[in-house]
C-alpha cells in the first residue's frame, strides 16, 4: 500500500476515534455502577408484578423474572418500554395504587443508570446494515445521473416494501423474479435511449432566397431566376440585407452553413462576402466597429464566422460557400453580409440563391457522446478499457478492480467478434452493468465479514452513504474525487453544507420528509365527496406542495427544526388559500379587515410565502395535508390525529388497542348519541382504553377546529366545536396554538423523534438500543447549534452508525 | 350447455367469449392435447389452483349457511353466487391458528394474511428478519410450475402500503403479500393489468425475442461470473440478499428456456389492458379475466389474488359506503355499520361470482374450466370486530378435475387447521406432502363419500 494512502487511512481512523471518544465521554458520569437487585427489584415487586406476572401477565409482558442489573440489560427492549410508560405516567394504571413521583423518578433513574453503565462499558456498536437494493427513487435518480437520460424507467417496477416507516431499509428491500425481469427490461430501454449504435442522419435545411429575410411584400418580385440581390448601399433593408434567416439550434451542436451566390460588380472589382451568426443571448460576439462596416443593419450581438472573396460572376458558375458554425450558446440567425460602399463609389451586388444549414453534425445522443467519449488515437482495446473503467467507477460507486474491467472488456470483445459495432458492444456491456448486483445494491464489501469489531467505512462507501442519504442518488464527481484522494472524512462539514444547498437535496424532502410525515398515504385518501365537495386531486396536490415547501425552506434556508412546529409562515397558492379562507400574503382571513397593510392578494396556481402572524395556523400541525391524512373519509378522527402526533412528532407511539375492543368509536347512523367528543369520552370510560386515549384524544380535540380535509370550522353538524382537552396527568390544552406550545415545551422529545427517524433513514435499518448514546448525544447538542437543520444532518453523518460498520 | 354437433374452429368458440387463443382442452376441436405435456393424446385437462383473499373478515351471520350438507340455503352474502350454486362448497370451522398473537400482541391483520397460505406465525418485525413460511401456492408452483410458462401468477389490486408499519409493529410486507416463495421471500403481487398481460403474452410472436433472450443470457452469465469474487466479502445478511438475486436470475433463465421449448401462445383478442382502471370493480374484473385467460391458455396453473390488502381502509363510496372498510369492520355490534360491512362483503362476493361464471362458461373436456379448477375464496379473519382467526369464512369452488364434490356446506371440528385444506388441495395436484405449516392431516369429506 503506498505510504500516502496508508497515512490518509490512519488519519481517517484518528478522526473517527476522536468522534467516538467525544461520544463516550459525554455520556460518562463516573459513578459507581447502579444496582437493580435491591431497590429496583422491590419497586417492581410492589408496583408491577401483580398484573405483569403470573401465568397470564397483562399485555403479555412479565416482569417477574428480573432480579438484577444483568437481567434487565439483556432485555433492553422490554425495559425501554417500561421506562417509557412510567415516564408518561401510564403505569401503574389509575385504578391501581400509585407510587409517589419521587419513587418513580428514583426507579427510572436507577434503571437508566444500569443502562448507562452498560452502554459505557459496551463496545460502541455501529450496527449492521444489510446491503441495500436501490429503491425505485434511487434507481431512477441514479440512472439520470449515471447515464444522462431523463425518463422514468421504474414505472413498471413493483412497489418497494416499507420497513420502520421508510422505503430504503436493506432488510426489507428484496428482489423477486418479477423485479429482476423488470431490471433486465429497464436496462434494455435505458441503453437503447442512451446509445444509438447507428447514428441517425444529419438534419439538412434548405431555404430558397425568396423566403429569406429581410422581407416585405416586394421581396418575391426582386428575385431573378431564383437569385436574390443584395446591394452595397441603399436605404431599404430589403435591398441591402444582410440576407438572413433564423434556425432552431442545439446549443452544444456543431453545424455547417452553406450559401450559393455570385457577384455583380463594375469593372470586375473584388467583392468579399461575410457569414455571421447572431442571437440576443449569443455567447461570443465581434466588436461593433467590425459589424458597423456591413451594408444594412447587422443585429447585435453577432459574430463574424468567415469572410471570403467571391469569384463567381454569373448564375451559370455560381459558387457554394461553406462555413463551420461551431457549438455556441444563444445562436439564432445566420446572416450573409457584404461591406457597404459609399453611394458615390462603384457599387456591388451579391446574388444569393439559397441558404442551407446542416446539423447538428454529431447526431449521437448527448448521453452517448458523454458515455463513450474517448481518444480516437488510441488502439480500440485501450479505448474500451478506459471507457469501461470510467463507467464502472461511477456505476459501482468505487474504482473497479482490474479483473472487473477485463471481464467486461471481454464481453465487448466477444460482441465485436460476432460482428457487432463497437458502439453496440459497449451498449451491451453497459446494459450488463445495470443488471449487476454491484450496481443494483449498495454493496459495502468487507474483507473480513465475520469480524464483529467496529471499523470505519472506506471513503467510497462513505461517499455513497452520503449521497443516497441527502440526494437519493449516486455520488457526484466531487464526492468520488474526494474519496479517491482520501479527503472526504476531513471535509464532511463542508460537503454536507454543499449537498444540502444543491438542487438535488429536494429529493430529501420528497423522500425523507414525505415518509416521516406519512404523507405518501394521501394519494389513497378519499374524503367523502358529498361531505367535502371542495376536495379535489388538484387541492390534494396543493396540500402536499405546501408541506414540501415548508420543509424545503427548513432545508434550504437552514432554519431551526423547531420551525416545523412553530413556523409563523407558510406557502399557499390560490386554491389552497381559498380552502384556508386566507386572502392575502399577510394571512388576512376572508371577510375580516386586514390587520396590517401591504398584503398582496394570492392569485393563481403559483405558491407564495404567506405570513401567519398569530393565526390558528402555523407549522406542520395545522397543514391540510396532515389533517386530511389523519382523518377518516367521512369525519375527523381525533384519535388518529393524536396518535400521529405521538408517533411521528414525539416518538411515543401508543400501544395497539387491546383485542375485542372497537379500535375507535365510530359514528353510527343508528346511534346518534351526541357529538364525536361525547362518544369518544364514552369510549374512554372503558379502563382498557382510557390510558392511551387520555394521551391521544386531547391532541386530536385541540385540532377539532379543522375538518377532515383541513378546512377551518366552528361547528360539526349540530355541535359547536370544543377544542379543549385534558391529558391523563391533568395538563389542559385548548386549540392549535396551545397544542403547538405544548409540543415546543417538549423540544427534546420532538428532536429525539426526528433524530431517530432521520438516523433510520440515513443508515437504512431500525434503531436499536446500542444507538441510544448516539441519539442522546445529538439531542443534547442540538440546542447549542440553535436546532439548525444542517447541524442535525451533520451530526447524523458524523455518528458512529453512519461512519462505521461491522461484520456479522 | 350447447354442444356443437361438428368440430368448430377455435376462433368461433372464442369470439363468443371475447378471446381467441390456442385452447388445448376444447373437446370440439378434436382429441385433447396439452402443449404443456407434449402431444400425448391421452392427457387430460390439468387441475388448477387459485386463492382469492378479502380483508377484514365477514359478517359471519350473513355468511354461514344454516344447514349442513347439500341443498343449503344461500345466505345474504352468498346470494350473488346463485348461478353457480352447485359449483362451490362452504367450509366452516377452519382455523388459522398462526394468525393468533401467541404472545406477539397486536397485529391481527398482518398475521391474518401472513399466515393464511403458510400456516406459519409471521415474525413480528418492522424490517429486520422478515419471515413467514412457504405458502401452499408456491409449494404447488415449485412442483408443477415447470409445466407452464409461468410457474405461478400473483395478482392484486392494491400496492403494498406506502407509509409506516402497517399493523402494530408488523412490516407492510405481511399485510400486502399472500405468496411466499420461501420463508424469507415474500412474492410481491402485480396490480397493473397491463403488466400482468405483458408477462403472460408479450413475448409471443416477437421476432426479436430470440435475439433479446440471447443477449439477456450473455448478460446473466456475465453478472454471475462477475459476482463470484464477492462471495467471501459479504456478511450473512448481505449474502442472503445476493442469494435472492441469484434465485431471481435463475428463475428468469429457466423461464426463458421453457418458453423457447413450448409452442407459442397466441396473444388473445382480449383488449390489451392499458393500465390500472380507475374503478375498483373494473380493476377486479380485469384481473379475473386475466386469471381466466392464464388458466385457459395454460400459461400457469397456480395463482393468488389479493382483492384488497389485509386491514385495508379502502372507501367503498361507489356502493354508498364512503367510510373506510377497516374502520367500519370495528363495528362494535352497531347494526348500521354491520349493514355497510354486509354491502362490502356482498360486493366482493359479486366479483367472485363473476370469476366463477367466467370459468364455468369455458368448455374444457367434458366439463368446464371451473370443473378443472380449485378456487378458494376467503379471509384469515372471522369477524373484523373481534379479530378472531377461528371458524374462518372459506369457500371452495370448482370440481378439481373430479376430485371435489361441490354444492355443500361442510362444518369441520373446531380448531381444524386451515392448512389441512391446503394439504388436501396439494394432494389433488398429485403433490404429496406430509405437512405444511401447522397442518395436522388432510381434510376429509371434500369428495362426497370419501
Amino acid at each position: 500500500m503506498p505510504l500516502l494512502n496508508r497515512m490518509t487511512f490512519a488519519t481517517r481512523i484518528c478522526v473517527i476515534l476522536l468522534l467516538v471518544s467525544i461520544a463516550t465521554s459525554s455520556n460518562a458520569t463516573g459513578q459507581q455502577p447502579a444496582d437493580f437487585s435491591a431497590a429496583g427489584f422491590a419497586f417492581v415487586q410492589k408496583h408491577c408484578v401483580s398484573c405483569h406476572g403470573g401465568d397470564d401477565p397483562a399485555a403479555e409482558m412479565s416482569l417477574q423474572s428480573f432480579r438484577d442489573s444483568e437481567s434487565i440489560v439483556k432485555q433492553r427492549k422490554v425495559w425501554d418500554a417500561v421506562l417509557r410508560v412510567l415516564n408518561a405516567g401510564e403505569m401503574p394504571p389509575n385504578d391501581q395504587p400509585q407510587p409517589s413521583q419521587g419513587d418513580v423518578d428514583a426507579f427510572v433513574q436507577l434503571v437508566r443508570g444500569v443502562f448507562d453503565h452498560a452502554d459505557r462499558n459496551a463496545k460502541p456498536d455501529p450496527g449492521r446494515v444489510t446491503m441495500r437494493r436501490l429503491n425505485r427513487n434511487e434507481y431512477r435518480n441514479t440512472i439520470r445521473d449515471l447515464i444522462g437520460v431523463d425518463f422514468d424507467p421504474t414505472a413498471d417496477f413493483p412497489s418497494d416494501d416499507i420497513g420502520y416507516g421508510f422505503d430504503n431499509i436493506g432488510d426489507v428491500l428484496s428482489i423477486s423474479p418479477v423485479l429482476m425481469e423488470r431490471y433486465l427490461a429497464a436496462a434494455e430501454s435505458i441503453m437503447d435511449r442512451a446509445i444509438t449504435p447507428k447514428s441517425p442522419a444529419v438534419i439538412k435545411r434548405h431555404l430558397g432566397s425568396t423566403y429569406t429575410e429581410p422581407a416585405s411584400s416586394e421581396s418575391a418580385s426582386l428575385v431573378v431566376k431564383g437569385y436574390r440581390p443584395m446591394r452595397s448601399s441603399g436605404d431599404r433593408p430589403i435591398d441591402v440585407g444582410p440576407v438572413n434567416t433564423s434556425y432552431k439550434w442545439a446549443d452544444d451542436g456543431d453545424y455547417k452553413f452553406r450559401t450559393k451566390l455570385f457577384k455583380e460588380t463594375t469593372n470586375d472589382q473584388p467583392l468579399k462576402v461575410t457569414i455571421l451568426v447572431s442571437g440576443k443571448e449569443l455567447a461570443e460576439s465581434s466588436s461593433s466597429e467590425e459589424l458597423d462596416k456591413f451594408a444594412g443593419n447587422v443585429p447585435r450581438p453577432a459574430k463574424i464566422l468567415k469572410t471570403i472573396e467571391v469569384v463567381a460572376t454569373e448564375a451559370g458558375n455560381a459558387e457554394v460557400i461553406e462555413v463551420d458554425v461551431p457549438a455556441m450558446k444563444g445562436r439564432e440567425r445566420m446572416l450573409v453580409a457584404i461591406e457597404k460602399v459609399p453611394a458615390d463609389q462603384p457599387q456591388a451586388t451579391l446574388w444569393i440563391e439559397h441558404l442551407a444549414l446542416d446539423g447538428p453534425m454529431d447526431t449521437r445522443p448527448a448521453s452517448q457522446r458523454k458515455l463513450l467519449a474517448t481518444d480516437d488515437s488510441q488502439p480500440v482495446v485501450e479505448q474500451t478499457a478506459n471507457v469501461l473503467t470510467r463507467f464502472l467507477r461511477r456505476a459501482f460507486r468505487r474504482p473497479p478492480q482490474p479483473d472487473e474491467v477485463d471481464r467486461l472488456a471481454k464481453l465487448v470483445g466477444d460482441e465485436m467478434a460476432s460482428g457487432e459495432s463497437w458502439e453496440s458492444s459497449m451498449q451491451m456491456a453497459m446494459q450488463a452493468v445495470l443488471c449487476s448486483p454491484k450496481f443494483l445494491f449498495r454493496v459495502e464489501l468487507d474483507s473480513n465479514p465475520s469480524d464483529s469489531a467496529a471499523r470505519p467505512l472506506d471513503d467510497f462507501q462513505l461517499a455513497s452513504r452520503l449521497s443516497y442519504f441527502i440526494w437519493n442518488t449516486m455520488p457526484d464527481d466531487e464526492l468520488l474525487d474526494l474519496a479517491e484522494r482520501g479527503e472526504l472524512i476531513a471535509k464532511l462539514d463542508d460537503q454536507v453544507k454543499r449537498m444540502l444547498a444543491d438542487q438535488r437535496s429536494v429529493a430529501f424532502v420528497d423522500s425523507f420528509a414525505m415518509q416521516w410525515l406519512q404523507l405518501r398515504r394521501i394519494d389513497s385518501v378519499a374524503p367523502d365527496a358529498e361531505r367535502f365537495p371542495s376536495f379535489s386531486p388538484a387541492l390534494r396536490a396543493a396540500m402536499v406542495r405546501e408541506t414540501e415547501l415548508l420543509f424545503g425552506s427548513v432545508v434550504k434556508d437552514d432554519r431551526s427544526i423547531l420551525d416545523l412546529i412553530a413556523a409563523d409562515f407558510t406557502y399557499l397558492n390560490e386554491p389552497l388559500a381559498k380552502h384556508y379562507g386566507i386572502v392575502d400574503t399577510l394571512g388576512t382571513l376572508q371577510g375580516q379587515p386586514a390587520a396590517r397593510s401591504g398584503g398582496e392578494p394570492i392569485k393563481g396556481e403559483t405558491f407564495v410565502r404567506v405570513s401567519l402572524n398569530d393565526s390558528v395556523r402555523g407549522g406542520l400541525l395545522t397543514q391540510a395535508s396532515l389533517l386530511t391524512v389523519t382523518s377518516n373519509p367521512t369525519r375527523t378522527s381525533p384519535v388518529k390525529r393524536g396518535r400521529w402526533v405521538l408517533e411521528q412528532l414525539l416518538g411515543a407511539p401508543p400501544p395497539p388497542p387491546p383485542p375485542n375492543v372497537p379500535e375507535l368509536e365510530e359514528e353510527g347512523a343508528g346511534k346518534t348519541a351526541g357529538s364525536l367528543r361525547e362518544r369518544l369520552e364514552e369510549h374512554r370510560k372503558n379502563p382498557a382504553c382510557a390510558n392511551c386515549h387520555a394521551k391521544m384524544d386531547p391532541i386530536g380535540f385541540a385540532l377539532e377546529n379543522f375538518d377532515a380535509v383541513g378546512a377551518f370550522r366552528t361547528r360539526d353538524g349540530e355541535h359547536e366545536i370544543d377544542a379543549s382537552g385534558e391529558f391523563g396527568d391533568g395538563t389542559k390544552v385548548n386549540g392549535p396554538k396551545e397544542l403547538r406550545s405544548l409540543i415546543l415545551n417538549r423540544k427534546d422529545d420532538f428532536t429525539r423523534c426526528l433524530v431517530e427517524k432521520m438516523l433510520t433513514y440515513a443508515v437504512g435499518r431500525g434503531i436499536e438500543y446500542y444507538d441510544r448514546p448516539v441519539v442522546e448525544r445529538i439531542v443534547g447538542e442540538m440546542p447549542e447549534s440553535d436546532y439548525k437543520f444542517s447541524a442535525l444532518v451533520t451530526k447524523i453523518v458524523k455518528s458512529e452508525a453512519f461512519l462505521q460498520r461491522r461484520g456479522l | 350447455m350447447l354442444i356443437p354437433t361438428k368440430p368448430i374452429s377455435r376462433r368461433t368458440v372464442l369470439r363468443g367469449l371475447g378471446v381467441s387463443l390456442a385452447l388445448p382442452w376444447l373437446e370440439a376441436m378434436g382429441p385433447l392435447r396439452s402443449w404443456a405435456d407434449g402431444a400425448d393424446p391421452k392427457s387430460v385437462a390439468p387441475n388448477r389452483m387459485a386463492f382469492l383473499y378479502t380483508p377484514n373478515g365477514k359478517n359471519m351471520l350473513d355468511w354461514t349457511p344454516e344447514t349442513e350438507g347439500a341443498g343449503f340455503e344461500l345466505t345474504p352474502i352468498l346470494q350473488p353466487l346463485s348461478s353457480v350454486r352447485n359449483k362451490f362448497s362452504i367450509l366452516s370451522g377452519l382455523t388459522a391458528d398462526k394468525a393468533r398473537p401467541h404472545g406477539d400482541g397486536g397485529g391481527d391483520h398482518a398475521r391474518a394474511l401472513g399466515a393464511f397460505l403458510t400456516g406459519v406465525q409471521p415474525n413480528k418485525t418492522d424490517g429486520l428478519d422478515i419471515r413467514s413460511g412457504v405458502s401452499v401456492d408456491q409449494v404447488a408452483a415449485s412442483r408443477i410450475g415447470d409445466k407452464t410458462r409461468l410457474a405461478s401468477l400473483e395478482i392484486g389490486t392494491e400496492q403494498g402500503a406506502m407509509a409506516g408499519n402497517c399493523d402494530s409493529g408488523y412490516s407492510c410486507v405481511y399485510s400486502s403479500t399472500m405468496s411466499w416463495r420461501s420463508a424469507t421471500q415474500p412474492l410481491p403481487k402485480e396490480v397493473n393489468p397491463k403488466l400482468v398481460f405483458e408477462r403472460m403474452f408479450a413475448s409471443n410472436n416477437d421476432p426479436s425475442r430470440a435475439a433479446r433472450n440471447a443477449r439477456r443470457r450473455s448478460i446473466l452469465d456475465y453478472v454471475r461470473e462477475d459476482t463470484s469474487g464477492v462471495a467471501g466479502k459479504l456478511a450473512t445478511n448481505d449474502q442472503r440478499k445476493l442469494d435472492e438475486y441469484f434465485a431471481a436470475i435463475r428463475d428468469i433463465e429457466v423461464r426463458m428456456e421453457r418458453a423457447e421449448k413450448m409452442p407459442p401462445v397466441q396473444t388473445p383478442d382480449y383488449p390489451v389492458p392499458t393500465g390500472v382502471p380507475a374503478a375498483y370493480d373494473e380493476h377486479i374484473r380485469m384481473m379475473c379475466d386475466l386469471m381466466v385467460l392464464a388458466f385457459q391458455a395454460d400459461v400457469t396453473r397456480v395463482s393468488t389474488f389479493v382483492l384488497a390488502n389485509e386491514g385495508s381502509n379502502k372507501s367503498y363510496a361507489f356502493i354508498d359506503v364512503p367510510e373506510g372498510h377497516h374502520d367500519l369492520s370495528h363495528h362494535g355490534g352497531d347494526e348500521a355499520k354491520k349493514e355497510k360491512i354486509r354491502k362490502i362483503n356482498l360486493f366482493h362476493t359479486s366479483q367472485l361470482a363473476y370469476l366463477l361464471e367466467r370459468l364455468d362458461s369455458i368448455a374444457e373436456g367434458d366439463g368446464t374450466l371451473l370443473d378443472n379448477s380449485m378456487i378458494v375464496y376467503g379471509s384469515g379473519i372471522h369477524d373484523g370486530n373481534a379479530h378472531n382467526h377461528d371458524d374462518l369464512p372459506i369457500l371452495l369452488a370448482g370440481g378439481g378435475c373430479g376430485t371435489l364434490t361441490s354444492g355443500r356446506h361442510i362444518r369441520y371440528e373446531k380448531e381444524t387447521p386451515l392448512n389441512n385444506l391446503w394439504l388436501s388441495m396439494l394432494d389433488r395436484l398429485d403433490i404429496s406432502l406430509e405437512k405444511l405449516g401447522d397442518s395436522t392431516g388432510k381434510l376429509p369429506g371434500l369428495l362426497a363419500g370419501v
